[in-house]
């Protein structure tokens, strides 16, 4: 088949790209994890508040090996368990969340959290890090109802 | 059994007689004002239905949409309630998606798919009529939440579990989305199967699957789609409908229920949708974009399998909707590469529409207008949807208006604004009369500058952080500016709805005064505008012999032997009169419409009191029985000498599909 020379390097540049970022992104969810969120195990909704770690929610040394910290939080209708959360700055920080009611999302604006908290299943956020001192909002990202724009919470990073 | 065979000879005096198979009903004959419609089983008409009735749901979600626009214009507002806010948001997507765009691509397959195949109607025109009639009332029925319903769904169009259970969501608004979708549901169904039908059994002879106009082929691959698509999306309905009303248990997670379950079947039916919507749109700029260039389209086959390619692919991406659900690494990778590798046929069709263009004669006429801009903003939210593909970044991008201001590129500015120079491009066909060129350009302009003063600040807000679903912001996040900029130009976008409204009524007026349009005032290519406009209630005079693709354009064109285009006929010439007299049609009937009263009956009942499902089952139930019993045509209808089904009593046995218009090679296809 002929195939114009000038065609021949759009189709070589155009597949290098695609095969290009194909790799980047197998390299960096694989290798690297890339901060995507997993589900860490299920959980009764019922009995979140009496099931460690979530029967004491806030800031706690991390059991895993990975992190300093494991930053546990509870969602519900329209709030959140903890309302206000101090840690370390520079910390590493791993994100357990977990819903009593209906699906919530929790994003932690100027971080790279950003996880569907879902009831029955604990949902991990690892590596997140707290830069910089200051104040950093949290909110409800997936729609929960009427007071769904009201659902914030603060991390104070110090 | 083919129902084709030699004109039965009739004894003189035999022909008087009335046979009446079954005794009891009759069929209605057509003929004067609003029953005519009522009744009627004519693809044109339906699709003329459909598209009126898609605008009227095209101005409700618009106002919708202006109601939640204005509460979003300045910080802290108290327009809206929350809960009125909520409501709106919903019925603003449901309306859109499935009360506007999938309707108004209904009636351009209806009204085009026969006439761009060389067909006298669809192969089921009592299904046809059907379909229409059960989408309608459907439509009314998930509206009428707002009168009866205690308001609308307050769920969101995804109604994520468990947030539409009963705990969370007492009022009967989303019991009204669940059955008011699954009654839409049935009709979309129905339409598929009709039309699958058509396009693969009563093509004209020589019109082979690759001679098939572009448009014609995505509205196949589009009904493929949907036959496939909504089995999943009622099973997810009818789950719900069971969790609401009759206390199961399938996504509540106290029980055990896992809530993945819903978001799982609701977007394996939710992105072929997306497709659903494209699809029709990418035809029309198929058609439209080769007219206005004066050359045929470039690599016809490579767009028709981008479009079957899109059409298998767009199965596999469903979960990049679900990234930041906790799927884990191993399936968001794969959704991520399935997501990037669907923009290939896409990005194939976008260059080839501008290799059509590339060289050709230019004439930016309104639908073309429409066409290039739709192209141009389709690209623009494809873009911005591989930014999704990549789920690192998605992670940051998800619930913001970054996404909003994605699909809304994709489906407004792709879909509607392709969609709209459909309706410019076969105006004249359908209606008889040219919409004003002058007024037309200024909607686009309008439409397009609004268009992208509503969804583009959407970009910057998303990635600036502002929550998707959120009745109200507070003052100080650096919101104010782009939100203010948005509802100014979701006003322009109504105007110029308005102005578009206007220019139709207004260039109606107008044409008495100017000659008429002719056959084809566009000089097109293919075989719909070989007929008269408007488009006669018989079609194809004599059933076109079809010896290449742009059959139409080969009828006015030829080659001297230079290899230039030379004319070899005039439009008059090659035209059809459409003056053929006593062409045998398939009759009206007013069953579909019983039937389809009967739906929202029961649909009511599983809400309010069960009674009312005997009521609405009594009455679909026997118009299914009337439907069957009546007979293929009404024995005192006047056949002229085209009649060519025979008419003896072992016809009776034919169900629907007798009255099927059998044309051309595939004529046994109508009563299988």
């Amino acid at each position: 088949m002929e195939i114009d020379r000038y065609e021949r390097w759009f189709m070589i540049a155009t597949f290098t790209f695609i095969i290009g970022a194909a790799l980047a992104l197998m390299i960096s969810v694989v290798g690297h994890h890339a901060s995507l969120a997993e589900s860490a195990g299920t959980i009764n909704p019922e009995d979140v508040r009496t099931t460690a770690p979530f029967d004491a929610p806030g800031l706690h040394p991390s059991t895993d090996p990975d992190h300093d910290y494991d930053l546990v939080i509870i969602a519900q209708t329209w709030s959140w368990t903890p309302e206000e959360m101090v840690v370390p700055v520079g910390a590493n920080v791993r994100i357990l969340a977990t819903s009593v009611d209906v699906v919530h999302g929790l994003k932690l604006k100027d971080t790279n959290a950003n996880v569907m908290v879902i009831p029955g299943q604990i949902s991990e956020v690892r590596d997140v890090h707290f830069d910089e001192a200051g104040t950093y909002w949290l909110f409800c990202h997936e729609y929960c109802g009427i007071q769904h724009h009201n659902m914030a919470a603060r991390v104070i990073a110090e | 059994m083919a129902i084709i065979e030699e004109p039965l000879a009739l004894e003189s005096g035999q022909a008087d007689i009335a046979e009446r198979p079954l005794g009891v009903m009759t069929r209605p004959q057509g003929g004067n004002g609003w029953r005519d419609w009522l009744s009627s089983v004519d693809h044109k008409k339906i699709g003329i239905m459909y598209g009126v009735a898609a605008m009227f749901f095209f101005v409700v979600g618009g106002i919708e949409a202006l109601l939640l626009r204005t509460q979003l214009a300045f910080p802290e507002q108290g327009f809206l309630s929350p809960q009125l806010y909520n409501e709106l948001f919903t019925m603003h997507g449901v309306t859109m998606v499935f009360l506007f765009i999938m309707p108004l691509a209904a009636a351009f397959a209806n009204y085009l798919i026969p006439l761009q195949i060389g067909a006298r109607d669809v192969a089921f025109p009592r299904l046809n009529a059907l379909s229409f009639w059960i989408w309608i009332s459907g439509a009314i029925f998930l509206n009428s939440s707002w009168l009866v319903g205690g308001g609308g769904a307050d769920c969101g169009w995804f109604c994520y579990s468990p947030n539409s259970g009963i705990t969370f969501s007492p009022t009967h608004g989303v019991d009204f989305y669940a059955i008011g979708l699954l009654i839409a549901g049935i009709a979309s169904l129905i339409s598929a199967i009709n039309l699958i039908v058509t396009v693969l059994n009563m093509r004209a002879p020589g019109m082979t699957l690759f001679r098939m106009p572009v448009l014609t082929w995505m509205l196949l691959v589009t009904q493929f789609l949907l036959a496939f698509a909504l089995p999943v999306i009622t099973v997810a309905l009818f789950l719900l409908i069971f969790d609401r009303v009759f206390d199961s248990q399938f996504f509540d997670p106290e029980a055990g229920a896992d809530p993945l379950l819903w978001q799982h079947l609701f977007w394996i039916f939710g992105h072929p949708e997306v497709y659903i919507i494209i699809l029709p749109s990418f035809g029309m700029i198929s058609e439209i974009i080769p007219t206005f260039s004066r050359k045929p389209l470039f690599g016809y086959s490579f767009m028709v399998f981008s479009g079957i390619a899109i059409g298998f692919m767009g199965w596999g991406v469903w979960a990049h909707h679900m990234f930041v659900s906790g799927i884990g690494p191993i399936s968001v990778l794969a959704f991520s590469l399935s997501t990037m590798f669907i923009a290939v046929p896409t990005g194939v069709k976008i260059l080839n529409w501008l290799a059509t263009m590339w060289g050709g004669k230019l004439w930016f006429t309104t639908p073309m207008l429409f066409a290039v801009g739709s192209v141009a903003m389709f690209t623009i939210g494809g873009l911005s949807g591989v930014t999704h593909a990549i789920a690192p970044a998605d992670t940051q991008q998800t619930d913001t208006y970054y996404i909003v201001a994605h699909f809304h590129y994709v489906i407004f500015g792709g879909g509607v604004l392709g969609m709209m120079g459909g309706a410019y491009f076969w105006w004249p066909k359908i209606f008889g009369y040219m919409l004003n060129e002058t007024r037309g350009k200024i909607h686009f302009w309008m439409m397009l500058i609004g268009f992208n003063l509503t969804f583009g600040p959407m970009h910057v807000l998303g990635l600036q952080g502002m929550s998707r679903r959120i009745d109200t912001y507070s003052e100080g996040f650096g919101f104010e500016f782009w939100n203010l900029i948005s509802t100014i130009g979701s006003y322009i976008i109504a105007l110029s709805v308005a102005y578009f409204i206007y220019n139709t009524l207004r260039s109606r007026k107008e044409a008495r005064d100017l000659p008429p349009p002719g056959p084809d005032p566009w000089d097109a290519r293919s075989l719909e505008w070989m007929l008269p406009s408007p488009t006669p209630e018989h079609n194809f005079d004599e059933v076109p012999i079809i010896e290449s693709q742009d059959e139409w354009w080969h009828r006015k064109y030829g080659y001297d032997e230079d290899h230039n285009v030379i004319r070899i006929a005039t439009i008059e010439e090659a035209a059809q009169k459409g003056d053929a007299v006593g062409v045998h049609l398939p009759s009206p009937s007013f069953w579909p419409l019983v039937l389809a009263l009967g739906l929202p009956l029961i649909g009511y009942g599983i809400i309010f009191n069960l009674w009312l499902c005997v009521l609405g089952g009594l009455l679909s139930g026997g118009a299914i029985y009337a439907w069957a019993l009546e007979p293929v045509d009404d024995p005192d209808a006047d056949h002229g000498p085209h009649d060519d089904h025979g008419h003896d009593a072992d016809h009776s046995d034919d169900d629907d599909d007798g009255d099927a218009v059998a044309v051309g090679a595939d004529d046994s296809a109508g009563d299988a």
